[in-house]
């Protein structure tokens, strides 16, 4: 008996001496170790980038990571919608000639970057106008795998030719130089609108050249950079990064970041006036590509803090579509914003496939024109809008996506409109019958919703007598393969979103810009001498009703030309918990908003008193 | 003239074979049979499905969205539009397809390459077969399998081979171990002394000896082929170009957050039908088979 006694005792001292005295701290106030006081914000995303190197930032999953851990001359406004440029890095805008070729940027002084084993003592030094210029020539040499050098060849003076020579560092490029310490000169062989832009994207972001040289491939797992967090710890199910604590202090004026009390006063923003990013410890996001993962994780209440709403869960929390508004009781427990996404979902024929595109003979490129309108033709965007965004999404013919504004609302809807009887009638006039049809690989990255992204386009075949033998899935085991798929020219026919980089249709139209094509952004190997011609000359116009006439025009050549299943812009319905005081948005910026993130204890709302929702 | 003396057998007494008295039992079994009737009409649902009798249209889409069970979709559609009964008795021929393959090589391999390694047991050829068996067995099954598919990359045969490379040990144990005791019986032992050679010895008189046990693991075999495959095709890792219980509940994940469960409800009640009819058969076989309590 005593034995007993003695061992319940026992089991009472240990069990007392795990229980914290205090209860569990609030999550948000503690770290992903149990620290308390620790503030922390949990985002996720729904893929995982393959790599951290800003020249490899090519998808939006990148760019979040790469925009909060190194730095970028220029960002978008916080809130400002549309997005409107401001300078980031830069100290203030640049010096322009009046032929518009050459730009002298001024950087910011005392930027330092974060301390790592790469620098000499492991303190971060001061960041310098070279150092720009290195992380840009970075984008020109092949040893580093780059992906984003299309944004910038053949537009800055020499920097073709660097690389032609073998991207020799200590050898200086006459179009990109360092002035000073402080002064950065880019002079471009022809206007080139869009360079500023350019600027505010991940691929741009300056790298030390200690860490690039220190860590070698390593980069792309370890960044080093000047940006608001460090990166902690990175693997493919999540990142974690910690407040740069050496970071510049540059007071939020939420009048400079576009703010709009009318429409952005419940998010608390007003909250931030006057006080320097970042405002939480930690930032942690997880990469969750199963929907109902992020979604299940979201409602616990205790992990991620922000989600979009699944496309299944729209109609049980949503009271109207447009606007969007939450139900009332959701509308208490969580804030929500919606816009349509910068970008769009499409399919583009690979041109450079004799089966389907050019093809050495006349006769059958003229039959394959056929074919791909045909597919075309029996496309049904209805159906994609309806089974995978609950109808939100907005169908458009063309590359011109709605939110730029030389979008034409008036153009006519037939590329988007099924006409099976018509694909039928162009395959039998054509010579195309269930025999002689070429066998189509689709390629799609593993997963369940890819899977029935094909099912569902199989089965629109089979409508207008494609064998179901003949229309066959090619899974690769993650987006990133699926990506080196594409650009290594191996698939028909190529499925994938498109965000735009910055707000101006030239961003779609050079998707099909010959010289663009593989590994370039050009999928689809589209190569036309007229459309060419006209997207260069576009290409050096400031934004006037002439550029637009000629972007409309090059717009209706991929139309007739069926070289694209086009397209859908999704909508995205943001939710957050009402203690997180945020704008999310993942368009464009794609990241930039986590460092004005703050978060509240629990239980406390963003949301000023007078806009909370009754009851 | 001596009678016969009472109670001891009389040596021109017809004696029962082994089968038909196995067959006698089977037939007394009534969950057996049950399970038999079970699996019967699941092999009519594949051979249907196979020779496109019915389920043809699996792959088209004749409905609406998460359309409800009706007189045209027995259960319902799917989020594409796609019949769910449909693909449903598609699966079975793929279940079918896969545990026959799959069932028949492996157990075939396990019986060779355990009737060589039992005959010649203690030899330096039953280490190799031991050891062989013992390394494939240390391998966790779904990082064999995992590794096998990414060899094979994009062959659709590729979970065939994982599973036949993998499932063949047992079966090879059990008939090693029934070797070794029939090789030491007379039957052997006359055919080696009249100069039978080893190959005919293991595959005309032995390998026929354990039939019992090699129709038991057949059963089994199937069923943990099913239950794999369903696994796999869960994980992507299984059936590439087709429809299979595991890809519709896999398929099921994009629905549940919407409260739609027809896929998730239909494949696992058709998996856990065939699964269990199966089991139960597998047991009334064992029974009959087994020749102490045939004995």
């Amino acid at each position: 008996m005593v034995v007993v006694r003695a061992a319940v005792l026992a089991l009472l001292l240990v069990l007392a001496g795990c229980a914290d005295p205090a209860g569990p701290a609030p999550r948000e106030a503690a770290d992903l170790d149990g620290n308390a006081s620790i503030k922390t914000f949990r985002y996720s995303l729904d893929q995982a980038p393959s790599s951290l190197d800003p020249v490899q930032a090519a998808n939006v999953y990148a760019n979040h990571v790469v925009l909060n851990a190194y730095d970028t001359l220029f960002a978008y406004k916080y809130l400002a919608r549309p997005y409107q440029l401001k300078p980031n890095l830069a100290d203030g805008w640049p010096e322009i000639s009046p032929d518009l070729l050459v730009y002298r940027i001024r950087i910011k002084h005392g930027v330092r970057f974060q301390d790592d084993p790469a620098f000499a003592g492991g303190k971060g030094r001061e960041l310098v106008a070279a150092d720009f210029v290195y992380s840009l020539k970075r984008q020109f040499d092949p040893k580093n795998r780059p992906q984003g050098a299309w944004l910038w060849q053949g537009r800055i003076a020499g920097l073709d030719d660097w690389k032609a020579a073998g991207s020799d560092y200590d050898r200086e490029v006459p179009g990109l130089r360092a002035l000073d310490r402080y002064t950065i000169e880019i002079r471009l062989l022809r206007p080139f609108p869009q360079l500023l832009d350019t600027l505010a994207l991940g691929f741009s972001a300056v790298v030390p050249r200690e860490a690039a040289e220190h860590y070698g491939r390593e980069l792309g797992t370890h960044p080093v950079g000047s940006g608001p967090f460090r990166v902690v710890s990175y693997d493919s199910s999540r990142v974690v990064f910690a407040r740069n604590t050496a970071f510049r202090q540059e007071p939020v004026d939420l009048q400079a970041e576009g703010y709009d009390p009318a429409t952005q006063r419940y998010t608390g923003v007003e909250r931030i006036q006057g006080r320097s990013p970042p405002f939480v410890d930690r930032l942690v996001i997880d990469f969750a590509s199963d929907d109902a993962s992020r979604w299940n994780s979201f409602i616990k209440g205790n992990e991620i803090q922000v989600t979009g709403v699944p496309a299944e869960k729209v109609d049980e929390f949503l009271e109207s579509y447009d606007p969007v508004q939450l139900k009332p009781d959701y509308a208490r427990r969580y804030q929500v914003a919606s816009g349509l996404e910068a970008g769009f979902v499409f399919e583009t024929f690979n041109m450079d496939f004799p089966e389907f595109g050019y093809n050495p003979d006349p006769e059958r490129e003229r039959r394959n024109k056929a074919l791909r309108c045909a597919i075309i033709k029996t496309f049904d965007w209805e159906a994609r809008n309806q089974s995978w965004y609950f109808g939100l999404g907005t169908v458009f013919p063309g590359i011109i996506v709605p939110v730029v504004p030389e979008f034409d609302p008036q153009l006519s809807r037939t590329s988007v409109t099924r006409d099976v009887a018509g694909a039928r009638r162009l395959l039998r006039e054509n010579g195309w019958t269930a025999e002689n049809l070429p066998v189509l690989v689709y390629g799609q990255s593993a997963g369940v919703k890819p899977r029935m992204f094909f099912e569902q386009f199989r089965a629109q075949l089979m409508d207008i007598g494609w064998p179901q033998e003949k229309v066959v899935l090619k899974q690769y085991a993650t987006f990133g393969d699926l990506g080196r798929a594409w650009k290594e020219s191996r698939l028909p026919i190529v499925s994938k979103g498109w965000g735009l980089d910055y707000p101006d249709a030239e961003n779609t139209l050079q998707l099909f810009y010959g010289p663009n094509g593989s590994p370039g952004s050009n999928d689809a190997n589209y190569r036309n001498p007229e459309y060419d011609r006209l997207y260069e000359k576009a290409a050096v116009m400031l934004p006037s009703p002439e550029r637009r006439a000629l972007y409309r025009r090059m717009n209706q050549m991929i139309i007739d030309d069926c070289v694209a299943i086009t397209g859908l812009s999704r909508k995205r319905i943001y939710l957050w918990h009402k203690n997180v005081v945020a704008l999310p948005d993942r368009e464009i910026v794609g990241g930039f908003f986590l460092r004005y993130v703050d978060v509240l204890p629990e239980g406390e709302s963003a949301r000023p008193a007078d806009l909370e929702p009754a009851g | 003239m001596n009678a016969a003396q009472p109670g001891l057998p009389a040596a021109t007494a017809p004696r029962a074979s082994l089968w038909r008295t196995a067959l006698y039992k089977l037939r007394r079994d009534r969950a057996g049979l049950l399970g038999l009737a079970v699996v019967v009409l699941y092999l009519v649902a594949a051979v249907g499905a196979w020779c496109g009798w019915w389920a043809g249209d699996w792959a088209l889409i004749t409905g609406t969205k998460w359309g409800p069970v009706s007189a045209q979709h027995w259960f319902g559609t799917n989020i594409i539009g796609q019949d769910i009964f449909q693909r449903a008795i598609y699966s079975t021929g793929t279940a079918f397809q896969v545990g026959l393959v799959v069932a028949v090589l492996a157990v075939g391999m396990g019986a060779v390459i355990g009737a060589v390694g039992g005959f010649f047991a203690a030899t330096w050829i039953d280490e190799i077969v031991l050891w062989l068996m013992g390394v494939l067995d240390a391998i966790p099954f779904y990082l064999m399998v995992a590794a096998i598919a990414f060899a094979l990359a994009d062959n659709p045969y590729a979970m065939h081979v994982a599973m036949v490379s993998t499932f063949w040990t047992t079966t090879g144990r059990l008939v090693r171990g029934e070797v070794i005791k029939l090789r030491g019986l007379e039957f052997v032992e006359a055919a080696r002394a009249i100069g039978v050679p080893p190959v005919a010895i293991i595959f005309r008189h032995i390998l026929p000896n354990t039939f019992h046990i090699l129709l038991v693991q057949l059963t089994l075999c199937f069923v943990d082929a099913i239950k794999a495959e369903v696994v796999l095709s869960f994980l992507g890792l299984g059936v590439k170009d087709g429809m299979s219980w595991g890809l519709m509940i896999s398929e099921s994940t994009l629905e549940f957050l919407a409260g739609h469960f027809n896929n998730l409800i239909v494949a696992s009640a058709l998996l856990f039908g065939l699964v269990f009819a199966f089991n139960m058969l597998a047991d009334a076989l064992q029974d009959a088979l087994d020749p102490k309590q045939v004995a």
